[in-house]
């Protein structure tokens, strides 16, 4: 099954990069275009695409909003990847917060940015969990107090967060089998089990959670 | 070491300027004293010699002097002057041409005018007096006959030939003297030149405020710099790699990338080309920034108040380099806005043009009542940020009254001037 892209970008020839390097790949494709934030909504609705590459800023509805309409409206939505051009861009953080699962830089090789879509769609492990640990690092607010207590209120057991330690180092639901000596299925029960309980959507969520209680230190 | 100290005053030139500008002291007190003897004349003539009139005689060459020193371009002259013959280091003010001077500046000013009057009048008499003996003392030994020195303290007789080698070396070393009393009263005239000629506290103020605010223009054009060059890296590098991905299958968009790339790098060299040096700083918003291809916009803006615009652009605005077509934009909307504000809903005539690699840009509108109050109670404050724009990119900005019009010229040049 091919993983559908959308392009979200005020910069067209952004977006026909991208488009050229999306659709060289076999197995996903864009299946459409938005100039700005406030297209963003209308056409996911329309077209269904798995991942939506999401520009930070744009002139009328940056990215940070657009990404909190499609997650705030939509039951199921897609998964959003932030293109930024900085890496230091203090949006980009903001982007993630709203529930981004991850972000990109414009400037990244093509097999870079095709092996992020996929990590995105697929949601089975962190993408560059450095440069998100560098994030939270820089503009999080550590023992962040609702973190901590969403935390609390989660009451993981011991084997959930030892399974959120090692996702917060970037180990995909594989490696975590591998190094807790259990099936993949079993760390892929554990993982829904322990974002279900975190209320949160997708692993970047609960990474960035466990930064910000202080379950995990970022420096 | 000491010798060199000894010396300096005697060799510098700022020595001898300083006695340049006594002297002008000296020459300017003689219409002042002629003034004082006539008025002192008047009123001896009314009310006879008696103490009120020598009491009165100092006050009559005082006020005068106090009165034209009061003039505020006088000021301009002062400090003109004392740079050129003093040397003295005088802060920057705002704007020499400014004569806006509060009245305490002016106090100040003319207080040094009576104070380079009272220095030059008496260090001119001094040298006067002096002169002639100097001469004298210094040819004593050529003299053909005797010649008797009477300052009733001291009498020199000097009978000419070998007897009287001594004399030329007094004549020298009161050269020295007069040297070192104008060094001396270089150093002191220059300390009290600061104090009288420069600039008020309001005055200090309002250099920081410009310079504080050219500092805020920089980082933003840094920030922008940055920005704006990042972006056009990123494209080129996303269209390089993009085409590298296609090279075989699509020559088309090969094609297509090769001219973007070629076109974005050309863009952002002449923006680098005209902002460089800059360091960034802060963050901006999340829109771009605007630029003259956005100008629509807020003319529509503009017309939507109410207001009747007219606007003439010539061809080829829309191609100059970015960093001109922002600060032309927010020109523009400053221009439209003070407009607004100052004259209410009048007429408004936009003009853009490109003439001599210069963007020309002039906003017209009559004068109403309202704007003549307005601008005086203002001071034509809504200006200073334009004038910041405009000096950032070196360029030029009249703002004045054209007949029955308001008119505001900015002229910004298109190539970096080196």
């Amino acid at each position: 099954m091919s993983i559908g892209v959308l392009l979200v970008d005020d910069e067209t020839l952004i977006r026909v990069g991208l488009r050229a390097i999306v659709d060289a790949e076999p197995d996903m494709r864009v299946v459409g275009e938005a100039v700005d934030g406030a297209e963003v909504l209308p056409l996911v609705t329309q077209l269904r695409p798995d991942v939506v590459l999401m520009d930070v800023r744009m002139p009328t509805v940056d990215g940070i909003t657009a990404t909190q309409h499609l997650l705030n409206r939509l039951t199921e939505p897609p998964k959003i990847l932030v293109v930024t051009t900085f890496e230091n861009d203090d949006y980009v953080y903001g982007a993630l917060r709203a529930g981004a699962s991850g972000f990109l830089l414009k400037r990244a090789r093509p097999a870079e940015i095709v092996h992020a879509i996929r990590v995105v769609a697929c949601g089975d492990s962190l993408l560059y969990p450095v440069a998100i640990r560098n994030l939270v690092a820089l503009h999080g607010a550590p023992n962040n107090d609702r973190a901590s207590h969403a935390l609390q209120h989660a009451q993981l057991t011991e084997r959930e967060m030892e399974v959120l330690r090692l996702m917060a180092r970037g180990m995909s639901n594989a490696e975590i089998a591998k190094e807790l000596y259990v099936s993949l299925q079993t760390v892929k029960t554990h993982v829904g089990n322990l974002l279900n309980k975190l209320q949160v959507r997708d692993r970047t969520q609960a990474v960035i959670l466990a930064y910000e209680s202080g379950f995990v230190s970022p420096r | 070491m000491l010798l060199r100290r000894l010396a300096g005053p005697l060799v510098s030139g700022t020595t001898y300027r300083c006695w340049v500008y006594l002297g002008l002291g000296g020459v300017l007190t003689v219409p002042f004293i002629f003034v004082a003897a006539v008025l002192t004349g008047i009123i001896a003539y009314y009310i006879g010699w008696n103490s009120v009139t020598v009491s009165l005689a100092p006050l009559t060459f005082i006020v005068p002097p106090l009165a034209i020193g009061l003039i505020p371009a006088l000021r301009v002259v002062h400090r003109a002057a004392v740079r050129a013959l003093l040397g003295a280091p005088l802060p920057e003010q705002p704007d020499d041409t400014d004569y806006s001077y509060p009245w305490s500046a002016r106090w100040r000013a003319a207080g040094w005018l009576l104070l380079h009057l009272f220095v030059g009048g008496l260090s001119g008499i001094l040298l006067m007096v002096m002169l002639p003996a100097i001469i004298i003392l210094l040819i004593a030994p050529f003299l053909p006959e005797r010649v008797t020195l009477d300052y009733e303290v001291i009498v020199l007789v000097m009978d000419g030939g070998w007897d009287d080698t001594a004399y030329p070396l007094l004549g020298l070393a009161l050269i020295a003297g007069f040297l070192y009393l104008g060094a001396g009263l270089r150093v002191l005239l220059g300390r009290a030149a600061s104090a009288l000629l420069g600039p008020s506290p309001a005055e200090r103020l309002a250099v920081l405020e410009r310079q504080a605010g050219q500092l805020v223009e920089r980082n933003r054009l840094a920030q922008e710099l940055h920005d704006s060059v990042g972006h056009a890296l990123t494209v080129t590098t996303l269209q390089a790699g993009a085409a590298a991905r296609v090279l075989d299958t699509d020559p088309e968009f090969v094609r297509r990338a090769l001219q973007a790339i070629e076109e974005t790098g050309r863009a952002a060299l002449d923006d680098l080309d005209h902002v460089l040096g800059l360091l960034r700083d802060g963050a901006s918003g999340t829109a771009p920034q605007a630029t003259l291809a956005d100008l629509e916009t807020l003319l529509a803006k503009t017309r939507a108040t109410g207001v009747p615009l007219t606007v003439e652009i010539d061809e080829g605005v829309d191609r100059i380099p970015a960093v001109v077509s922002r600060e032309a934009y927010r020109i523009v909307q400053e221009g439209l806005t003070n407009a607004l504000r100052h004259a209410g809903r009048v007429p408004i005539t936009l003009r853009l043009a490109i003439q001599a690699n210069r963007l020309k840009l002039e906003i017209t509108n009559p004068i109403t009542e309202a704007a003549h109050r307005n601008h005086h109670r203002n001071g034509g404050r809504g200006l200073r940020g334009m004038r910041e724009r405009v000096a950032v990119l070196r360029g030029e900005m009249s703002a004045g009254v054209d007949g029955d019009q308001w008119r505001v010229a900015v002229a910004l040049p298109l190539r970096r001037v080196s």
